[in-house]
This record gives structure tokens, C-alpha cells and sequence, in this order.
């Protein structure tokens, strides 16, 4: 029975490892108090919950840890319990990936054409899109598409999107000086109004007919970046560029955005001095300037470079959508492959692991919910039969929301490349010829034995 | 608009070759076939049908048959089965529409009556035909037809309203506004008549203390006429009078009007599901079945639901494989009601459904559903399930008379009958 849905009805499964008795039974984490689960069985008897479980894999929870054999078990799509010997209410939905590894879904900090539809991903999504599942089929379980972050959940509408905003563009290059001016006196004005806001706070306290301070004039994405309400993105890759933005950013007290940061690696220090979140794609080459003596161009150390010194590495790959031509191979499916070169520009396993899950995810503004696994995040995982990094490596199951979305073996896709050993790969059973014509395939298919 | 019986008997005689079948004049008539279709109860063998007065009033096997009844027997092997009916048409119609919410719009004000295709579909088969209006968003309400051989008339208008949805959020907000605004309405509405309520409660009291007053005094003669005009007005409350966009909704509501959805995809149905939210009201689907759509995504939600989908009789494909799906034969094992339209909505497209259909079955559809599919699902679509769509006693004698099996290729539509009234083709005597 390796690697099969299991459905638990009878209490004879109820345990996962029966070399141990129940009251023994430790979960390493655990999210609730005694006093908390009460409530919430209270709760759950008039909704009964979701369980599902994934058992037997090498569980690998993103941020460097690993419990081999280990299961996990969610609660309604949120993660209850990681660990061993876990007690399984009646009616899990269990995963059985003994011998598999479980990771937490990869995040694309860019990506377009994985929701199909148009700007407002809520109304507009198709959720049955084919891109979505080759996305699955590539580890993605959440990504980033018209300035939303949203999960890959197949087959539903309601709650994908899970941050309307993610980010706010900035224009800030040295080929538009007026523009870099204006930017400037944009966060010279913001900063203003914040220091008269606060001073304004406390005046009112002692004289309640002060006003408040006028916000006319003053950009709202400024204020808003000030306020660390939603963070700036950047796009330069000449080093003088991004030391302008590092300064920028130092000088005015926010986290800058930096996408591309060709150069980075250069001027890695200052950038890690000023906060800075690098989205680099470390395939990307540029020459470097001949008529400057310093350093420049691109170099496959960039990524390791810029996160020996402090700088937060994002990877993506060169195309943000789903390319079957053309740019295949370097494409959003890609994206472990582009994280490896990373790897071979010196950046350590798990910080490039980090640099397509949880750094995306902070930067998308949902880490509290996904990039890693951990009890109270939400269940969203993927299952491969290798190390996740690994070019041979293929997804076998998809989890969402403690769903299963993708299924290798359900897919057209990759169903025939090293199928599952009881993986029936036969895609033509998912096709309707008709009742008819399916009983004279029968009726073949005796007669040859 | 309806003709009557000898207009149509005037016409015929013209219209019809010697040696047809003999006129029925409206009086009783039996046909003998050694099969019919009914829809209703399956094929009948040695099928014996009374037909009085444009109404079927008794069908059965070997029935015995009064004498001096006129008899029409049907050559060995041919079949008669009830017209085709076309749900979702704009053949004869042209121009194209706008792509906002007009829901008060009529297909029936922009035909073409005396359009000869109506003409060449009555031959096709066809006996009802359902014209919708054209344009996205809220086109409008569909009209349905009786066609005839002096052009159609209005059979049912409105049939039902046509919407148009697809993934956006200004199309699911189209459809919400819709009921929002009766919901908006209703609420003036009652505020109108609270307050109305009022005015009559303070007449009232008022007419009452004049009564009081006037024992004591009697003075203030000229007050008290203008009182008694006040009071001589009716006292009858006039409900303000909805938008002719919002009365369409109110008719979807309290179930007057069905609506038909036009989607094109999967993902479409969860978004139509998700605007409708709560309201209820009828409403089927139509789905154009493109070479790749991925229908079966929800091909168990629409069964669930036993929603109407109207199709045409095609296969498809699997996206990203050449091999073929068969949507409506997984739509109707699902529970979904299917009615079939032509592939092309030209007369040449009306002449090969049947065709269509029959390749439909060989793939796998069951007989009885894609019988139902051509003739009672549309007539219910339209909403004249009740009188017309099979052959069953008390509907409409809107037959047609086939030389062969209806899917088996090579069957031609021999001779149609209205009402009871051979309109077109004969029957060799």
C-alpha cells in the first residue's frame, strides 16, 4: 500500500505508528491549549472539521529541520500537529508517503497566467487552468499575479486570494533624474507629515481643538511605504543605482525592494545595511561596463554574495509564467532549477530553499500563513520523491488548504515519466468514450485473456 | 396571432401535390406507424394515434379504431415522432447587440416574419423554434414561435431571459445589480405604503374629530367641504411601478420567467454559481461545447443540480490530447437535462441535427435522452413543456414523419404536421 490515499473510517487506524500507545503519544509542537481545544471541539461538533494527514515522510519544514518518518495532521486546512506518533481523529483524509519527503509548497514571487483571468483575481480566476497545474506539478503552491498574492487552489473560487496588495511599484532609476527628484521630495513630504502626525498626537492630548495635519499634497504610496504598510519595489540592476536606492531606503527608514540587482553582489554590504529584499534570477547575465574599472556585470555568486550580507535573496526565474517553448527550462516551472544555480554560486542549500518559499512569502506579506511548515500555518505542501532541489526530482501530490490539488499520477502531464509503482497510468480512463464503447473495450479485454 | 384552421387549409391546398395525404380539417384522424417516438413513454410499436381538433387524444399499441375515422397508415419502417423543437436560435434574425444590462429587451420585436428560412426549417422538421436576442451582458428575453407555413407566430413571449456571464467582476456584478435593484425597489415600495398607511390612519382620526365637531359646532361650513372632497377621493393604495429592467428581475423571482446563462467554460460555472449566491430562481445553462473545453471540471455539480444545458451535439477534446470526450453524454449520466441545438445556426446546420444527434448516440449518449434533447427539454425550456415536445395525449399534434430510425443515417423528415394539419411533404397512400 506505499503511496496511496487512505481513507481512515475504522478506529483500527486511528493510530499511525502502533509501536506506541496513545497516552504516550507526544506531539513535538502543538498549537492549543487545553482550555482552547475544548472551545474549539465545542465548535467543530456543529461543523465537523476537515482532517487530513500526511504520514511516513521525511518531513522537511523550510526552515532547516527535518523529522524523518514523520507525519503531520491539519485541522480545517491549517496545520495541528507535526511530529511522531500522532493521534488521528476518525475520518482523516491520509496521504501515505512513506519514503517520500515532504516540503512546504514553493512561493513565486512573480508569476502571470497561473490564475488565467484578468486584474481582479477573486471574480476572475479559472481555477481549472492548465498552468496552474503544471505550476503544482513544478512545487508552487502560492504565487504572485497582478500585484496579489494567491494560493493554486484547483477547482475553487472562494478564498485564494490571501493579499490584495503586495506591493507598490517606485520608479527610481538614473536615466529619469527628474523622476528620481520627484520621488525624493515625494518621501521628503511624507516624512514631514508623519513627524507633524506624531507631534499632532501628542499635542491633541492637552489641547483636544488642535487640527489635524492637512495630507493634501502628500503621495499615498509614499506614506504608505513610510508607514511600512506595503512595501516599495524596485527595479535596478546598475550597482550606482542600487546604492542610490540603499541610501534612499537608510535615509528614510523603510525596507526596499530590489528586483533584478544584477550588480548587486558589488555593493552586497550596503544593500544588507539598508534592509534590503534582493529578487534575483541568478541565471541572468549582463556584461559588465568596459569603460569603468570598478567591478560590475553579473556573476553567478550574486545570490551568495548579497545574502552573506544580510541581504533577504528572493529567486525567480527569467519567464513568470508557464513557457512550453522558447525560454522552456528557464521558465516559472523551473524554479528549483534556478534556485540551484544559486547553490553553485556558493548560497547555501537551505537559504536558496528559502529564496522560493519563505522570503517570497515575506515579501508577498503571507508568511504568517505559508513558506514554511509549522503548526497554526496553513497546510500547504508539496510531496517529491527527492531532495526538492534535485533536476530528477518530480512532485508527486500537491496539497492546498489540506487538499489535495495535484496528483502525478492523475495528471496528464508526467503520469508516464518513472510512474508510481501502483499508479495506474492510463489517462485514457479519465476520457468518456460512452458507455457503449467502454463495454466493447471490456469485452476485448476478456476475450485476450 | 394565431391563424386560423382555414388559412391554413387554403394555403395547403396549393402547398401540397396530389397524392398527399388526405386533409384532416380539423376533424378526428388516426395515424397507424409501425413505430413512434413519444419522449414521454419510449417508442411505441404498432403505435395507433387519435389526433382531434390539433390535439392528440389518444396514443397506444394496436388501439382499436372506431369506424369512419379516417386512417393514415405510414409506409413500413417509418417513424413519427414529435416536431423538433429549437430552443436558442437567431436564424432570420440579424444585427448585433450591445454588451450592457437591458433585461427588458425583446427578441420578438426584431423578426422577420415573413423570412423564408422559417419556411425551410418547418421542412427541416422543426416546429417550435426559440429566437434570443443577440448582444453580451443582459441581451434581453428570448420569444418563442410556432413555425407555420404562413411564417411563425408568437407562440410564448417572454420564453426567457438571456444572460450572458462570464469571468469578470463587472459581469457577476451585472447580475447581482439585477437583484439588488428589485430588493431596492421592494423597500421604497413599503416605505411608500407605510406612509400611505399613515395618511389614512390620520384621515381617519381627523374625519372622526370633525364628526365630533360637528355636534358642537357648525360653523366652519366652507372646511368642512373641502374635508368631504379629501375624503371623497378612493381610497385605494397605488403601488409605485418598478423599472421595466427591475419588473424583469421580480419575474425572475417569483418564478414567471426562467433564465438561460450563457458560459463558456468551467471556471465560468463556479463565478455564475458564485454571483447568483443566495437568489433563487430557474435558470438553465448554455454551453457552446468548443473543440477543448473543459467542462467535465463540473459536469457533476451541473448533474447535481439537474440544471437544463443547452449544446450542440458535438464531441470534444481533452485539452493538450486529440483523444474525444463525449460532454453530453457525461452531462446527461450526471443528472443535467440536455436540449441539443444545431451545430451552425443556419437552415443547412437545422437540416443536420438530427444527424449530429445520431453521432452523439453511436458515442454513447442513451436513445431516450438525446430524443428528449430534440424535442420535450427544449419545449420545457421555452416553457411549453405543458402543451407540446411528445406524444402523449393533450399536447399539440405538432408531428413530423421520418422514413427510418431518427439516428440512423440517411433518415429524412418525410412530412411535418401542425396542429393536426399536414404542412409540409406527403405520406404515400
Amino acid at each position: 500500500m506505499r503511496s496511496k490515499w487512505i481513507r481512515q473510517t475504522a478506529l483500527g487506524l486511528g493510530l499511525v505508528s502502533l509501536f506506541s500507545l496513545p497516552v504516550t503519544a507526544q506531539p513535538l509542537y502543538t498549537s492549543v491549549d487545553d482550555d482552547d481545544e475544548e472551545e474549539e471541539e465545542a465548535d467543530s461538533e456543529e461543523d465537523s472539521p476537515e482532517w487530513f494527514a500526511v504520514v511516513g515522510a521525511d518531513i522537511h519544514d523550510g526552515r532547516g529541520g527535518v523529522l524523518r518518518g514523520a507525519s503531520l495532521l491539519a485541522k480545517d486546512g491549517k496545520i495541528e500537529e507535526i511530529g511522531y506518533d500522532l493521534v488521528l481523529p476518525e475520518e482523516t483524509e491520509v496521504l501515505d508517503a512513506s519514503g517520500y519527503r515532504v516540503y512546504p509548497g514553493l512561493v513565486a514571487v512573480k508569476s502571470s497566467g497561473l490564475f488565467g483571468g484578468s486584474t481582479d483575481l477573486e471574480d476572475s480566476v479559472d481555477p481549472f487552468n492548465q498552468d496552474m497545474v503544471l505550476a503544482l506539478a513544478a512545487g508552487i503552491t502560492t504565487a504572485e499575479q497582478s500585484n496579489q498574492a494567491a494560493k493554486l487552489k484547483r477547482g475553487e473560487i472562494e478564498g485564494l486570494v490571501m493579499n490584495p496588495k503586495t506591493s507598490s511599484s517606485i520608479s527610481f532609476r538614473s536615466s529619469d533624474p527628474k523622476g528620481k527628484r520627484t520621488q525624493r521630495e515625494r518621501f521628503a513630504a511624507a516624512a514631514a507629515y508623519l513627524r507633524a502626525y506624531r507631534q499632532w498626537e501628542e499635542d491633541v492630548k492637552k489641547d483636544k481643538e488642535l487640527k489635524e495635519p492637512s495630507k493634501s499634497g502628500i503621495d499615498s504610496t509614499a506614506l504608505a511605504v513610510l508607514r511600512a504598510e506595503v512595501l516599495p519595489w524596485f527595479s535596478a540592476d546598475e550597482r550606482h543605482d542600487l546604492l542610490e536606492i540603499a541610501r534612499l531606503a537608510q535615509e528614510y527608514g523603510f525596507r526596499p525592494v530590489i528586483e533584478g540587482c544584477g550588480e548587486g553582489w558589488t555593493v552586497a554590504d550596503e544593500l544588507g545595511r539598508a534592509g534590503a529584499y534582493a529578487v534575483v534570477t541568478p541565471r541572468y547575465r549582463r556584461a559588465r561596463s568596459e569603460n569603468l574599472v570598478r567591478a560590475g556585470g553579473s556573476s553567478i555568486e550574486n545570490a551568495a554574495k548579497l545574502h552573506a550580507a544580510g541581504v533577504q535573496v528572493a529567486i525567480q526565474p527569467a519567464s513568470t509564467g508557464v513557457s512550453l517553448g522558447g525560454i522552456v527550462g528557464r521558465d516559472i516551472m523551473h524554479l528549483t532549477i534556478e534556485a540551484g544555480f544559486a547553490i553553485r554560486g556558493g548560497l547555501s542549500e537551505q537559504a536558496a530553499f528559502e529564496a522560493i518559499t519563505i522570503v517570497p512569502a515575506r515579501l508577498l506579506g503571507v508568511a504568517h500563513r505559508v513558506g514554511t511548515l509549522e503548526v497554526g500555518k496553513d497546510c500547504d505542501l508539496v510531496v517529491t520523491d527527492g531532495d526538492i532541489m534535485h533536476y530528477q526530482t518530480f512532485v508527486q501530490w500537491a496539497v492546498v488548504d489540506g487538499k489535495e490539488v495535484y496528483d502525478k499520477a492523475d495528471e496528464l502531464f508526467f503520469a508516464h515519466i518513472r510512474p508510481r509503482p501502483e499508479s495506474s497510468i492510463a489517462p485514457e480512463s479519465k476520457v468518456d468514450p460512452g458507455e457503449e464503447v467502454v463495454e466493447e473495450i471490456e469485452e476485448v479485454k476478456e476475450s485476450a485473456d | 396571432m394565431h391563424f386560423s384552421p382555414w388559412t391554413i387549409l387554403g394555403s395547403l391546398a396549393l402547398a401540397l401535390p396530389a397524392g398527399a395525404a388526405p386533409l384532416t380539417g380539423g376533424g378526428p384522424v388516426v395515424l397507424r406507424a409501425s413505430s413512434a417516438e413519444t419522449v414521454a413513454n419510449g417508442t411505441l410499436e404498432h403505435a395507433v394515434i387519435l389526433v382531434e381538433d390539433g390535439v392528440i387524444t389518444a396514443v397506444g399499441e394496436d388501439l382499436p379504431v372506431e369506424r369512419g375515422i379516417p386512417i393514415i397508415d405510414l409506409p413500413p419502417g417509418w417513424v413519427v415522432m414529435p416536431g423538433l423543437i429549437n430552443p436558442y436560435s437567431r436564424v432570420a434574425m440579424d444585427g448585433k447587440g450591445k454588451s450592457d444590462s437591458r433585461p427588458q429587451a425583446q427578441a420578438s420585436v426584431e423578426l422577420y416574419a415573413s423570412h423564408d428560412d422559417y419556411q425551410d426549417l418547418l421542412e427541416a422538421g422543426f416546429t417550435t423554434l426559440g429566437q434570443y436576442p443577440a448582444g453580451t451582458g443582459i441581451p434581453g428575453q428570448a420569444v418563442a414561435l410556432n413555425l407555420g407555413p404562413d411564417g411563425p407566430s408568437v407562440a410564448l413571449d417572454p420564453a426567457y431571459l438571456k444572460i450572458v456571464l462570464n469571468a469578470s467582476s463587472s459581469s457577476k456584478r451585472m447580475l447581482r445589480d439585477g437583484f439588488e435593484e428589485v430588493d431596492e425597489y421592494l423597500e421604497k415600495e413599503a416605505k411608500n405604503r407605510e406612509k400611505w398607511d399613515k395618511e389614512q390612519e390620520k384621515k381617519k382620526k381627523s374625519k372622526k374629530k370633525d364628526d365630533d365637531d360637528e355636534k358642537d359646532d357648525k360653523k366652519d361650513d366652507d372646511e368642512k367641504e373641502e374635508d368631504k372632497k379629501k375624503d371623497s377621493e378612493p381610497d385605494v393604495y397605488v403601488p409605485l411601478v418598478p423599472d421595466p429592467e427591475v419588473q424583469v428581475f421580480m419575474h425572475l423571482r417569483d418564478g414567471t420567467l426562467s433564465a438561460l446563462v450563457s458560459i463558456d467554460n468551467a471556471a465560468e460555472y463556479l463565478h455564475l454559481v458564485d454571483a447568483i449566491g443566495e437568489e433563487e430562481f430557474a435558470w438553465g445553462l448554455r454551453v457552446p461545447l468548443t473543440r477543448d473545453i473543459n467542462l467535465y471540471e463540473v459536469t457533476d455539480k451541473i448533474g447535481e443540480r439537474g440544471l437544463r444545458v443547452v449544446v450542440e451535439p458535438s464531441l470534444t477534446l481533452h485539452p493538450g490530447t486529440m483523444r474525444q470526450r463525449n460532454l453530453s453524454s457525461e452531462l446527461a449520466r450526471a443528472g443535467a437535462k440536455l436540449c441539443f441545438i444545431p451545430r451552425f445556426d443556419s437552415v443547412s446546420g437545422h437540416e443536420d441535427l438530427l444527424l449530429h444527434a445520431a453521432e452523439i448516440v453511436a458515442a454513447g449518449l442513451e436513445r431516450g435522452a438525446a430524443l428528449r434533447a430534440l424535442t420535450l427539454e427544449p419545449a420545457e425550456l421555452l416553457g411549453l413543456g405543458e402543451g407540446r415536445g411528445s406524444i402523449e395525449e393533450g399536447k399539440r399534434a405538432d408531428l413530423i414523419f421520418l422514413d427510418g430510425d431518427p439516428f440512423e443515417v440517411g433518415t429524412k423528415v418525410r412530412a411535418v404536421m401542425l396542429d393536426g394539419e399536414f404542412v409540409t411533404g406527403e405520406v404515400p397512400q
